[in-house]
């Protein structure tokens, strides 16, 4: 029972961080159709941004940044990690509202396929700079939460590491957040009538292109917040959150692609899978990433929008 | 001479007769022309009906006149030139437009439909009491007012259009075919509103439709569309009485 609850708890962490990821995928699928493989490459960036800001060691070309003393007028650099995640979240979101504008809205006609190979374009582009400015290694990012070994509570005979808590807190504060920005505001509002009906959004006077961005710019801080509470976390090198997208992906399909809270669920569901399954089969945590696939193809089989997906209700 | 040239254009562009004026679009989907030197005039405060078959081009024509298609020619809103404005601005010019299959937001609920119909108004309070009307004219719409759209039936749906719609006050209507699918006694119902809300509101409609006898029945004056292009146009005891349009379009 003991050993039930600690390997509940040691995929708490990662549950946050593909229920981030996959709701940050799941909200830009709704309003557009578009899966944006781009989504974690985008985050790991943002990440770096907020280790520049939080005055963290530097790779090769942002070293000689650093050097020109640059960064040194910005007043108060280097911010404390809250601050600099805080930061990187903003950097995400602005990143996520200028791929709308400056990519995506040009292409609003293009096939949904062609769409998607743009954003693996992206993922390779962003991915490039990456490891351009700060290297391919990887590197111990500053702690936001206390990650040391013994920074944890005992609950139930089991450790819950305070990193686990701190996520999940922030994460809900967010989600509070975005759910209040979604159903209260007239900005909010608007997005949930285009990812309802695009056409019908149009002729009431919306203006779609600028009020996407709005999605984007969601999905980008939702992504780039993700990546920090990982890399403050594990050590974090330009690849990382490629590997969470995997699972996180899984957790979005899971949930039905274009539920909100199926994505959670999803991400919470994938994250369990992925400790569980491989520690009571026994299998080496290589092959964990099959345990999410044999939930994912187990749970279509049987409902094939997913967990949550829309059966659309509409009569004629 | 520049002065001069721009007064009188102003002073016949603004004459106060004519809402919406379409001069001469012509609509292509890829090679497919659909509409054809269309041009038709919505004098304000009047109720305007185009009939025609399926596929005449009813629907492209209300389109364009949003831009929501690709077209050439001109549209005049009160004189002004909207043929290139993008959809947004028209709609804050004061076009409203129920599209054909009603539209709605299938995931929003009632009153958030109606909210997404006052997208373009400013004045909050306006917009409660607006919404406040519609539901003492439709009592079914109050009392749903937080169930999904997509639970309605399709006359109720048909309603919440037309709320919705109505809600940005603007200066013309397009309906697009608001009787398809629904029960006689409901439409008779719905032409009855649209009149009364002419009437006593004074908003200019342009109706598209099929079923000929209530739309010639409150409306003023209109248009036959064939293939793409208007073929006969009247006012409309004229065209009830027409021969040709009896055939076609009242059953004999
Ligand atoms: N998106 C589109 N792509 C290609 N062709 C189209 C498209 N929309 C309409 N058409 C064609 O344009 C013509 C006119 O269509 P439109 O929808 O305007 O007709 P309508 O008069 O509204 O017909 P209905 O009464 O059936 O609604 C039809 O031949 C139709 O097949
Ligand atoms: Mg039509």
């Amino acid at each position: 029972m003991d050993l039930f609850i600690q390997r509940l708890f040691d995929g708490l962490f990662n549950g946050a961080i593909y229920a981030s990821l996959a709701l940050a995928l799941v909200t830009i699928y709704r309003s557009t159709g578009l899966l944006n493989f781009a989504q974690a490459e985008l985050a790991t960036f943002s990440a770096y941004v907020g280790l520049v800001l939080a005055g963290g060691s530097m790779g090769a070309s942002f070293g000689g940044l650093a050097g020109t003393g640059l960064l040194d007028g910005l007043p108060g650099y280097p911010f404390s990690v809250p601050v600099a995640v805080l930061l990187a979240t903003i950097f995400g979101m602005v990143a996520g509202a200028l791929l709308e504008v400056v990519i995506f809205r040009g292409l609003e006609r293009g096939s949904p396929l062609a769409l998607v190979n743009v954003t693996i374009g992206l993922l390779i582009v962003l991915s490039g700079l990456t490891t351009q400015f700060w290297g391919g290694a990887a590197r111990i990012f500053p702690q936001l939460f206390p990650a040391d070994f013994d920074d944890f509570v005992w609950i139930g005979g089991a450790r819950l590491r305070y990193t686990t808590i701190g996520s999940w807190a922030t994460l809900l504060v967010v989600l509070v957040v975005i759910t209040l920005l979604m159903n209260r505001t007239k900005a909010g509002l608007a997005f949930r009538a285009i990812t309802s009906n695009r056409e019908s959004a149009r002729l009431m006077g919306i203006p779609v292109g600028r009020t996407l961005m709005l999605g984007w710019a969601v999905a980008g801080g939702l992504g780039a917040l993700a990546a920090c509470l990982t890399a403050s976390v594990v050590s974090f090198s330009p690849f990382t959150m490629l590997g969470a997208l995997i699972y996180a992906l899984a957790a979005a399909t899971l949930g039905g692609l274009d539920s909100p809270k199926g994505a959670i669920v999803g991400g919470i569901i994938v994250a369990q899978a992925q400790t569980m399954i491989p520690g009571y089969l026994g299998l080496p945590t290589e092959l964990a990433v099959v345990a999410a696939v044999i939930v994912l193809v187990v749970v279509l089989l049987f409902k094939p929008s997913g967990l949550f997906g829309t059966v659309r209700v509409e009569r004629v | 001479m520049t002065i001069a040239e721009t007064e009188t254009a102003g002073a016949t562009s603004s004459s106060p007769e004519i809402m919406l004026s379409v001069n001469g679009i012509e609509a292509s989907y890829g090679a497919v022309q659909v509409l054809r030197d269309l041009s038709l005039e919505v004098p304000k405060g009047e109720v305007v009906v185009v009939l025609g078959a399926n596929g005449a081009g009813k629907t492209t024509t209300l389109r364009a006149i949003c831009n929501m298609v690709t077209c050439s020619g001109s549209v005049t809103l009160e004189g002004h030139e909207i043929g290139k404005s993008n959809t947004a601005d028209i709609v804050n010019r004061g076009v409203a437009h129920v599209p054909q299959g009603r539209g709605t937001f299938p995931e929003l609920s009632v009153k958030d439909n109606l909210y997404v119909g006052a997208y373009t108004r400013g004045d909050k309070d306006g917009v409660e009491d607006d919404i406040d009307r519609w539901f003492t004219k439709y009592p079914v719409l109050g009392e749903r007012k937080d169930q999904t759209a997509g639970s309605l039936s399709g006359g109720e749906q048909q309603m919440l259009a037309v709320s919705r719609a109505l809600m940005s006050r603007p200066k013309v209507l397009l309906l697009d075919e608001p009787s398809l699918g629904l029960a006689p006694i409901i439409i008779e119902d719905l032409f009855q509103t649209f009149k009364s809300i002419n009437e006593e509101e004074g908003t200019t409609m342009l109706v598209v439709e099929q079923n000929a006898n209530l739309a010639l029945d409150i409306a003023n004056k209109g248009y036959v569309l064939e293939a793409g292009e208007i073929v006969l146009e009247g006012n409309a005891k004229d065209l009830q009485n027409d021969p040709a349009v009896q055939e076609a379009y009242l059953g004999g």
